[in-house]
């Protein structure tokens, strides 16, 4: 079966506005989601912008991560299984994370 | 929403709970002037745990994770010199040998760690409820800081806007820093007087979401049950006295009524229309337990009769069993220990009515009328209008209803009376 990465953006701003309730409801049902049987992993990212290694022209050389112009930003990724992006956006179109963020669907080279 | 099963594991409530009692436990470390560092500290974890959860899972002991996260940010932010004190370090040391004291055994349900979370609590209720504080501020800071609700949640529960609230918060702390109140368990007199103010103000949150308002919101349920849940709290420490008992009887079993008292339209029903079979049973249990409980002693305070009425309503497996005249005798000692409360005196007026008959009962309400506390309250009216009725004096009991609607009521309460009315329109 076919692999496909789910990256997940979104504002991270809008989040202290919600209450300790509203909080445990929406992890409930990113929770939820998670444990479907296609998904076969998650990981969240660490919360800084990384690094990015460039080796155009002469030695390759690390600077710190691009600190993005949109609000938005990847907050961590999944893995889940489908038999075409056909199927694969039909299982992520209910995903929580789109009330609000942005979903980048690429499936993995097999 | 989606259609799946809850399967987080995750307990109900936990982050509205667990906020309490880590806000507490911090305030109790950094001293209740840093009482917003604690709230940030505790807002970062939970953060952190909406950030990483989805995607890692929930650990194994989700509690003792936020408290962990919350006391790191804690100790972070007093380290960065966000706050530039003298005794940075005491506080650091502080924060870390609590630190050590959740993670010894690992699984953190020491039952020596427990019952210090449970005083910490138990401390920032009698903060938050201190007499020195305004009411209306110590009800929105209880439920704030020891409930875990925010400023929106406890805006739409009482009907006010979100600035309101976020300005009776700012007075509560500022009142906790000019009067330098502090986190100690009071004790002897002033124990009485500490502990009165709190059950008032559990009272008032219990009776605040106990009162029929448009929409039904869940989170005048909630208030409901978080004023049985700190009322139990007071109840399962060591300074509970019998009233503390008497008080959570009375919330325990007019909340089982909670599921029949609105029917699928959002129409209100009245207590003798409710259908006893969805009263909660597990709510009337613990009722009558804690008020077995409270009649050790003899102590008879205003939650007592309270509780005792509410009893005899739910000991009583149809309206034809109602002890009404039980029901009017509790009246009584509930006028002759809470002073006349005008509200009281209304709802004895029902009793009357019942054992004594309609036209008893609209002479008891007569002495009311004249009472400034009563004017322009619907209730009044509606029972009037009610009695009229049953005594086929039609017209009158319809001009009644009209001057009711007149007043100040919720759309349920409209509803009730507008269908009322109709009643009296029908065979006039």
């Amino acid at each position: 079966m076919p692999q496909y990465m789910l990256a997940l953006y979104d504002d991270p701003s809008r989040w202290p506005s919600l209450s300790p309730e509203e909080m445990q409801k929406s992890l409930e049902r990113y929770m939820a989601w998670g444990k479907r049987p296609y998904v076969v992993t998650g990981k969240r990212l660490a919360g800084d912008s990384g690094r990015v290694l460039k080796g155009a022209d002469g030695k390759p050389r690390a600077t710190d991560g691009p600190y993005s112009e949109t609000k938005e930003v990847l907050g961590g990724i999944y893995l889940i299984e489908a038999k075409d992006y056909d199927e694969a956006v039909e299982r992520t179109l209910d995903h929580p994370h789109l009330a609000h963020g942005t979903i980048e669907v690429r499936q993995l080279y097999s | 929403m989606s259609l799946e099963p809850d399967t987080s594991g995750l307990l109900e409530h936990l982050f509205r709970h667990q906020s309490g009692r880590v806000v507490a436990h911090l305030a109790r470390v950094l001293g209740p002037s840093r009482l917003d560092l604690a709230e940030e500290s505790m807002q970062e974890a939970m953060l952190r745990a909406l950030q990483v959860w989805p995607y890692q899972g929930v650990p194994e002991n989700a509690a003792g994770w936020l408290f962990r996260v919350a006391h790191n940010a804690a100790i972070d932010a007093i380290r960065r010199g966000k706050f530039l004190e003298q005794n940075m370090g005491v506080l650091v040391a502080e924060l870390t040998r609590s630190l050590i004291g959740t993670t010894a055994n690992g699984s953190g349900d020491d039952p020596d760690f427990e019952r210090q979370l449970r005083d910490d609590e138990l401390r920032m209720i009698f903060m938050c409820c201190h007499p020195a504080i305004a009411r209306d501020s110590r009800v929105a800071l209880s439920l704030k800081t020891v409930g875990g609700f925010s400023v929106r949640e406890i805006a739409r529960a009482f009907l006010a806007d979100d600035a309101a609230i976020a300005q009776r918060l700012v007075r509560a702390k500022r009142q906790i820093r000019e009067r330098e109140l502090t986190l100690d368990m009071p004790h002897g007199a002033d124990l009485e007087r500490r502990l009165d103010s709190a059950l008032e103000t559990i009272y008032f949150i219990f009776n605040e979401g106990y009162s029929t308002h448009e929409g039904q919101d869940l989170i005048r349920k909630d208030l409901c049950f978080e004023a049985l849940r700190l009322g139990r709290l007071l109840a399962g420490s060591s300074i509970a006295t019998p009233r503390v008992q008497a008080l959570v009887a009375v919330m325990a079993l007019q909340a089982a009524r909670l599921p029949a008292r609105i029917d699928e339209a959002g129409d209100l029903i009245l207590l003798e229309d409710q259908d006893r079979t969805r009263w909660d049973q597990g709510l009337i249990a613990m009722g009558f337990h804690y008020f077995d409980v409270s009649m050790s002693g003899d102590q008879v305070s205003e939650y007592h009769a309270q509780a005792a009425i509410a009893a005899t309503h739910a000991r009583a497996e149809s309206l034809t069993t109602v002890d009404w005249p039980l029901i009017l005798e509790l009246y009584d000692q509930l006028l002759a220990v809470s002073g006349a409360s005008p509200v009281v005196a209304l709802n004895r007026a029902v009793a009357v009515a019942k054992v004594h008959g309609p036209a008893e009962g609209l002479a008891a309400i007569a002495e009311l009328s004249g009472n400034p506390q009563l004017r322009d309250y619907y209730l009044l009216l509606a029972v009037r209008g009610h009695l009229l009725l049953e005594l086929e004096r039609r017209e009158e009991a319809a001009a009644c209803l009209r001057a009711a609607l007149e007043c100040r009521c919720s759309e349920p309460e409209r509803r009730f009376l507008r269908r009322k009315l109709a009643q009296c329109e029908i065979s006039v």
